[in-house]
């Protein structure tokens, strides 16, 4: 069987890429997509500690399957907001997009 | 019912309170005739508590009826009661029988005038709460008593607010007795600090047993006596009294000449036994009566207000009455009390009757010659008068003579001599004001025309007490006080226990040199302002110039307190003034709102907009957190 580490640092690996991605992108849709890279890492540790250190109950999976719900509404609203910026702006960058200040 | 229930004279005129506070208006004629009922009931009632209290068996000794007001836990136990002894007896007498007087006069004299009914009203809640005054059996229900009298003189005093003047002087009185009354208020949380109980007969037996240090019993009273100087006016709190004439001159007659300004007497009279036991205040008491009784004795010769002589005058017999007092002899301060009460009553009733009977004047400068107009008015004032001048056989003659007396037996000499300047001059300016209001030369021809008699709702009550006056002096003989049920005048009646009684003797070097006194007084006076003339004391005045301005301003005491509050108060308030503006409120309120708007001013610049900076910023937070967990936990 694997072992449970191998599942954490893959899951650190996919978390990092997506906090990559969340900082160095300036594409908005980009950053969605590195937002859910983050949010599935978080996924696969769930799922990996419910199987490892309670396999007889499925608490874990079910948050997984919460998140996985959170996450389609959070990308709904989440793009909706993209196109009404892209709308306005014709553009998707999010430096573009800086008149929220002082 | 008997002197148990001596409560019921207070709760009467209280419930007629209430009804005319609340319907008089709707009442016809303001329900005047409720009011003069209840005081009457009163009155009528009062001869029953008498009886039943000559008829105790004790006899003379006091009645107590009390019950427990409030309790907390086993320790504090609050009862409150009346007490009835003959010094409440005699301020019965005085309170219903001028009340019903004054009561029946304000009906001519209030006529026409607005707020009727509540005038009425007030006078009610002042009855009720004098009589309570008199017979609180401890010092709270005592000191409540005596803030609703002071409440009372307040409104009665500012009833015809639409005058400034009014507003200001009732403001003046209630702010000049309050300093008086938060020294009692103070004296009475010293002696139940230190007595552990509010009833008066039981602290007089604490002090008596020594209970009581000498120093903190003196403090205590001393508290308590500014209270008693504050409501009687003594001096320096007399400042009040005069300009307590803007009210009605009724309300003049009952609360400022014959009631509540005798509470200070009372109360010091109540609480004798423990003044004699501590060391110096009798004669504090003394040298205060002493003072106010020659000062005011001086101020009133050169008013031409009739009320104000009126008011300096009784000021002035207040200062005898404590004399009596200083000179341990509540019987004899007693006595002038009640002559005082009915005289002086009668002489501002009769003030209110040339006022209502001239048209509102009330200057000297104006009247004289109202004999003849007012025959009625102007006989029973000349008794009021020589009654207060002090010529036998007047009610006046008597008490006063009976103050010589006790004043050179305890204090000697010099005393006297003090007294009998103040007895000269009480003498001298009543002759003037007698003079200059009803005889000779009419100032002012128009007024003198128009004046006429007032009517016998006025009038009724003048002559019931100008009789009084005429005879209540004859009370203090033996047989006098024997037919009328008292056991042997009233010196005999009123005594403290432990002075034993004393049956009143007539000094005839006393009498004698009292009778000097008067008529030096009221020849001298007549001398100089027979006919109405004024041409000796214009020649008086222009002669001493500087004198004479000295006593028309009345020894410049409101001239010193005006100064004393200008500097000092408004002084004080000025560095207060500079304290809130530059220190509370530039510093303290402005400056916190500038450090916060100026620490936003610098942070708003963290807010870019920028959505990556904000992302950087949280993730940056959160691998610092990461490792600073990783420090803590090693």
């Amino acid at each position: 069987m694997v072992p449970l580490e191998n599942y954490l640092a893959l899951s650190a690996i996919v978390f990092a890429l997506g906090v990559y991605g969340v900082l160095a992108r300036r594409n908005a849709v980009m950053i969605l997509m590195s937002v859910e890279l983050m949010l599935n890492a978080v996924n696969i540790n769930f799922v990996a500690f419910a199987a490892y250190l309670d396999p007889d109950r499925i608490v874990g999976a079910i948050f997984a399957v919460f998140i996985i719900t959170v996450a389609a509404a959070e990308v709904g609203l989440a793009l909706a907001i993209v196109i009404r910026l892209f709308r306005n702006r014709a553009t998707a960058n999010v430096d573009e997009a800086a008149t929220m200040k002082w | 019912m008997g002197a148990e229930q001596a409560w019921v004279l207070a709760a009467i005129p209280a419930g007629v309170f209430l009804v005319l506070a609340l319907f008089g208006r709707a009442l016809p004629r303001g329900g005047d005739y409720l009011g003069v009922a209840a005081i009457a009931s009163s009155f009528a009632l009062f001869f029953v508590v008498l009886a039943d209290f000559l008829d105790t068996p004790g006899k003379l000794g006091p009645v107590v009826n009390d019950i427990e007001w409030s309790s907390i836990g086993d320790t504090f136990d609050l009862r409150m009661g009346i007490f009835i002894d003959p010094i409440t007896i005699v301020m019965f007498a005085v309170v219903v029988t001028v009340a019903l007087m004054v009561n029946i006069f304000s009906i001519g004299y209030m006529k026409g005038e607005p707020r009727y009914h509540w005038f009425f009203a007030v006078l009610q809640l002042f009855a009720a709460s004098m009589l309570m005054l008199v017979m609180a059996d401890n010092l709270l229900l005592l000191y409540i008593s005596w803030e609703l009298v002071g409440v009372c003189s307040f409104l009665l005093i500012g009833f015809y607010w639409e005058k400034r003047s009014a507003t200001e002087a009732a403001k003046k009185a209630f702010v000049t007795t309050r300093i008086g009354d938060v020294g009692l208020l103070i004296g009475i949380i010293l002696l139940w600090k230190e007595g552990g109980t509010f009833n008066i007969q039981e602290l007089i037996h604490l002090a008596e047993e020594g209970h009581f240090s000498q120093p903190y019993l003196f403090t205590a009273l001393a508290f308590i006596f500014l209270g008693c100087m504050g409501k009687s006016a003594q001096v320096p709190f007399h400042v009040w009294l005069p300009d307590a004439m803007e009210g009605p001159t009724p309300v003049s007659a009952l609360i400022h000449a014959a009631t509540m300004v005798v509470a200070g007497v009372y109360l010091t009279a109540r609480l004798l036994p423990m003044f004699e036991v501590a060391d110096g205040m009798l004669l504090t008491v003394t040298i205060v009566g002493l003072i106010t009784a020659l000062l005011t004795g001086f101020m009133a010769l050169a008013q031409t207000d009739i009320k104000k002589v009126l008011a300096y005058s009784t000021v002035g017999q207040l200062g005898f009455m404590f004399i009596a007092l200083g000179a341990g002899e509540p019987a004899v301060a007693m006595f002038h009390l009640m002559t005082h009460a009915f005289f002086k009553a009668l002489l501002f009733l009769g003030a209110g009757s040339v006022i209502i009977g001239t048209h509102h004047n009330q200057e000297m400068d104006r009247l004289g010659g109202l004999w003849r107009k007012m025959p009625i008015t102007g006989t029973t004032f000349l008794i009021g008068s020589l009654a207060l001048a002090g010529l036998p056989p007047l009610a006046g003659f008597w008490s006063k003579d009976e103050i010589f007396v006790v004043l050179e037996h305890r204090w000697g000499a010099w005393a006297v001599i003090l007294l009998g300047i103040s007895a000269v001059t009480t003498a001298f300016y009543t002759t003037r004001l007698f003079i200059r209001t009803f005889m000779g030369r009419p100032a002012d021809p128009h007024v003198y025309e128009h004046a006429r008699e007032t009517p016998p709702v006025m009038t009724g009550p003048l002559v019931f007490l100008a009789l009084l006056a005429l005879t209540s002096g004859f009370v203090v003989f033996h047989d006098v006080g024997k037919a009328l049920g008292f056991p042997g005048g009233i010196t005999e009646f009123i005594f403290l226990p432990h002075h034993g009684p004393h049956e009143y003797e007539l000094k005839w070097g006393f009498a004698a040199a009292s009778l000097a006194m008067a008529v030096v007084g009221i020849f001298s006076a007549a001398w100089m302002y027979w006919g109405n003339d004024l041409r000796r004391s214009t020649a008086l005045a222009n002669w001493q110039p500087g004198i004479y301005d000295m006593l028309r301003r009345k020894f410049y005491f409101d001239e010193l307190y005006q100064g004393m509050i200008d500097r000092g108060v408004l002084g004080f308030s000025y560095l207060v003034s500079w304290f809130d503006r530059y220190v509370v409120n530039d510093t303290g309120v402005d400056g916190s709102a500038q450090i916060t708007g100026f620490t936003g001013g610098v942070l708003k610049y963290l807010q870019t907009g920028r959505v990556p900076n904000y992302a950087m910023a949280v993730a940056l937070g959160v691998i610092g957190l990461a490792i600073a967990g990783l420090v803590v936990r090693g």
